[in-house]
């Protein structure tokens, strides 16, 4: 019988979506951000993450919540990409989710092509449907950049 | 042979690679100085032994092709030969210096080493030069001697040597003729006695001598080989004299490094000093023999850590004193207190010591950077056909050691353009009433909290006209922008990429690039490049950098309720001025002070931060004038915060991507405070407005 797969489970809106365990570091409570001027807007700043700095990323926003509603359930997930440390706002996140791969479905034709191909899969798991992601392909996602070119200030005079 | 386990043997090879290239070093630097003086003995010796060194180095660590050349060039090496062929020896060893050089990088890479027949054939064709009868005018009668000391005087010659005497290995034949031979060896003794510090002799006494022909000595002395050798011809008693360099210290390590990768012994600091021994004592005549032999190599990865965790306890301990204080005014009355303020001020003095310790390790003389510069100059010069000579000052300025290597680049570029486009041909020098020969300036020294690096030329200059019309030609700017330029910012110009005012490319320079390089590079120092030029008298350069990454003195503000912080370095003054005091000119914020215009920065609408503050807009406003290279401008703060020390810690570039931001730091309460990119903020006001509107 094959492994049960270890999803770190967690909730922007009404969806639950699901890494593998091994890609997160750890989960924190959100503390003060210190937004940095010009960066990317996806970025919220940088947090001291016991005397590392590491920069934020609001995945809430990036995945097109218009409303972002933060309150004491909001975490954060610290995810490691090419040996650097950045962290995810999720809404909530706390379960450790074990989904048999038969459970697991392929992503689909919705999901197949173009800006979602960082979705691995979809799983079930007692009736709900867990969306997995790909960390590493979702933060190298091309929309990315475009936001950091978008950033180009414009000096207002005044 | 034992094979050494792999990591063992990698261990050394890397040890290796390193004394290496301190030897290829050298041997530029002696290939040099045999140009101008092409059959010195002791520059000739000083080749051989690092070529020596090399060869039994290599051979130790398996690389037989570049032991096999090194053997070779062995050969060429002597008095005879460079009296033969004159300047060509000098060319033979800067060659064989890019070979040995080409040879390691491949072994390096673990690829084949490049081939190196033109070396071969250069080596051998100057053997047979020698052979010519009327160029050879002494024949040397090899005196039979073996100078076998014992372990005892061995050590006392090393030490000798690296206290930076010159140790000679002297053997004397006793004219076969002389009847009283020991009277002869008293008269032998008195005169080594009386020319240096005898440390070894053979035979040892006057009875012993009866029975022997030569006598072998070792004799630290400062006399010239020429005049030892005229002192100890001593007529009808000595009929041959020989003198050599003891090499004892030298061959020694070699062995030594040997035994090593047999017998797997000597750890690698052991190992390390070994190494670092063998290249100073077959340096003695360069700056490296005066250094201390105490010198470890370490990987800089690991003082790196030690640093960042040095940086880490400087946080702990601002989170302990705040923490104290939270202390003292719920416990005032407690005894508690004053035992803990005790135990921290002791612990923050030793924190400090090791802070300073640590960023001393780092540091290393500028020297470093500045001794592969006579040959980058020599090779320009000789490829545009110059005369150029390079003087250097000032190499024992000390600066950290990541900041040495990057500044490596830009000066390259800057020394190559000086000599190729600074530096005039020498009929047009003739013509302008200058020396034929130009001459290049390197100097080094410390100001503040920077270090300045200085090239200066005794050039043409650089040309302003030249440089308007080509920032027009490239469409950099418009005709009409260009003629407004200041003189400064014209000069400026030539930091822009694509822009040469060289007529024609060269292989050396004047491909327009080269010169952003510098103006990349320091910017990404925190640090600022200065030109200025006077017309047909030459230019000179000015590289300022930080001492030290690591850490700097910061000026902490707020600015819509944020805390930043900017060097202090780049803060000129602070001033206290009402609002109506700003004026509009042109769009744009502008302020008087005294006789400046300044341009004024609100970093809230340079950066598009919302403003988390709720304070109400205040009358009064702090202005922080902030000074870059030749620039200025006027930054708007809500308040200041004060003066801190900040270690810097790098923020993942290619997440944040904020140019206005060169990093951040953690204040004692865990706030993380983000450091202000003075140059960036600059070139957004530049762009915005275009070049040369700042005041």
């Amino acid at each position: 019988m094959e492994k049960d797969l270890h999803i770190v489970g967690f909730r922007i809106g009404n969806e639950t979506y699901g890494v593998r365990i091994g890609s997160v570091r750890e989960i924190v409570r959100v503390p003060e951000i210190t937004s940095v001027p010009s960066a990317p807007d996806l970025i919220e700043g940088v947090i001291n993450l016991r005397g590392k700095i590491i920069p934020v990323m609001d995945l809430r926003k990036r995945f097109g919540q218009t409303e972002i509603i933060s309150d004491k359930k909001n975490r954060i997930l610290v995810v490691e990409l090419e040996n650097k440390l950045i962290g995810l706002i999720v809404n909530a996140a706390s379960e450790v989710l074990k989904i048999p791969p038969s459970e697991v479905d392929s992503p689909g034709s919705v999901f197949a092509e173009g800006e979602s191909s960082y979705v691995t899969g979809v799983g079930k798991l007692k009736g709900r449907l867990i969306i997995l992601l790909d960390i590493a392909k979702l933060l190298q996602h091309p929309e990315y950049k475009r936001l950091e070119e978008a950033a180009e200030p414009v000096v207002t005079a005044k | 042979m034992k094979r050494p386990p792999e990591d063992r043997g990698g261990e050394l090879r890397a040890l290796f690679f390193e004394s290496a290239n301190e030897l290829l070093q050298s041997l530029n630097e002696a290939g040099l100085e045999l140009e101008s003086r092409p059959s010195d003995e002791q520059v000739i010796r000083r080749v051989r032994r690092a070529v020596h060194t090399l060869k039994g180095d290599s051979a130790a660590c398996g690389f037989h092709k570049l032991s096999e050349l090194a053997h070779e060039l062995e050969d060429v090496l002597t008095p005879q030969v460079a009296e033969a062929c004159g300047g060509e020896l000098a060319e033979l060893v800067l060659a064989a210096a890019d070979s040995f050089g080409a040879m390691l990088a491949a072994y390096q890479r673990n690829v084949d080493p490049p081939a190196v027949e033109a070396l071969h054939a250069l080596i051998k064709r100057l053997l047979e030069v020698p052979a010519s009868p009327e160029n050879s005018p002494v024949v040397v009668v090899q005196l039979p001697a073996q100078f076998a000391w014992t372990e005892y005087e061995q050590l006392m010659i090393s030490e000798a040597v690296h206290r930076g005497e010159a140790v000679y290995n002297i053997a004397l034949r006793i004219d076969p003729d002389s009847l009283m031979r020991a009277a002869a060896f008293q008269l032998i003794r008195n005169v080594l006695h009386g020319s240096g510090t005898v440390i070894a002799l053979r035979p040892e006494d006057n009875l012993a001598a009866a029975s022997v022909e030569i006598v072998e000595a070792a004799l630290a002395s400062s006399q010239s080989v020429e005049r030892l050798k005229q002192r100890c011809r001593i007529p009808s008693i000595v009929s041959d004299v020989r003198i050599e360099f003891a090499a004892t210290a030298e061959t020694s390590e070699h062995e030594l490094l040997g035994d090593v990768l047999e017998a797997q012994a000597a750890n690698f600091v052991a190992g390390a000093a070994e190494n670092g021994l063998a290249t100073k004592a077959s340096t003695p005549g360069s700056a490296a023999a005066a250094v201390s032999e105490a010198t470890l190599r370490v990987e800089a990865t690991r003082i790196d850590a030690v640093m960042n965790l040095v940086g880490e306890l400087i946080i702990g301990k601002s989170m302990l004193n705040r923490t104290l204080s939270e202390f003292d005014q719920k416990h005032a009355r407690d005894p508690l207190r004053a035992k803990l303020a005790d135990a921290m001020a002791f612990q923050a003095r030793i924190l400090d010591e090791l802070h300073k310790c640590v960023l001393k390790i780092r540091m290393v003389p500028v020297e470093q950077l500045f001794r592969r510069f006579p040959r980058v100059v020599r090779d320009v010069a000789k490829q545009c056909g110059k005369d150029v000579a390079l003087e250097v000052s000032g190499q024992n300025t000390d600066l950290d050691k990541s900041i040495l290597d990057a500044l490596a680049e830009p000066l390259m570029h800057i020394v190559r353009n000086s000599v190729d486009h600074g530096i005039e041909p020498a009929d047009e020098r003739l013509t302008a009433g200058k020396p034929a020969r130009g001459t290049i300036y390197l100097n080094a020294y410390h100001q503040g909290t920077q270090v300045v690096i200085e090239v200066r030329d005794d050039g043409r200059g650089i040309d302003l006209a030249r440089l308007r019309a080509r920032a027009v030609e490239t469409k950099l700017l418009k005709p009409e922008e260009a003629q407004r330029l200041s003189e400064q910012d014209a000069l400026n110009l030539i930091f822009e990429s694509g822009l040469s005012t060289a007529s024609e490319v060269t292989e050396v320079s004047g491909r327009g690039i080269g010169m952003d390089v510098v103006r990349t590079v320091l910017d990404r120092l925190k640090g600022t490049v200065q030109v200025s030029s006077k017309k047909g008298q030459g230019s000179t350069f000015q590289l300022r950098a930080p001492l030290t990454l690591a850490s700097i003195q910061t000026l902490l503000f707020r600015v819509g309720g944020r805390l930043f912080a900017v060097p202090l370095s780049s803060v000129v003054e602070i001033s206290r001025i009402a609002d109506h005091e700003i004026h509009r000119v042109d769009q744009r914020e502008v302020l008087r002070l005294r006789d400046q215009i300044l341009t004024l920065v609100r970093l809230d609408e340079l950066s598009r931060l919302r403003s988390i503050d709720t304070q109400p807009v205040k009358k009064k406003h702090f202005v922080v004038v902030i000074g870059a290279a030749e620039k200025r401008f006027g930054l708007l703060v809500d308040s200041l915060v004060g003066e801190e020390e900040l270690v810097i810690k790098a923020l993942p570039a290619e997440i944040i991507s904020s140019d206005l931001v060169s990093g951040a730091s953690i204040l004692g309460d865990g706030t993380v405070v983000l450091i202000l990119n003075v140059p960036a903020v600059l070139s957004r006001l530049s762009r915005a407005n275009p070049l040369g509107a700042i005041a």
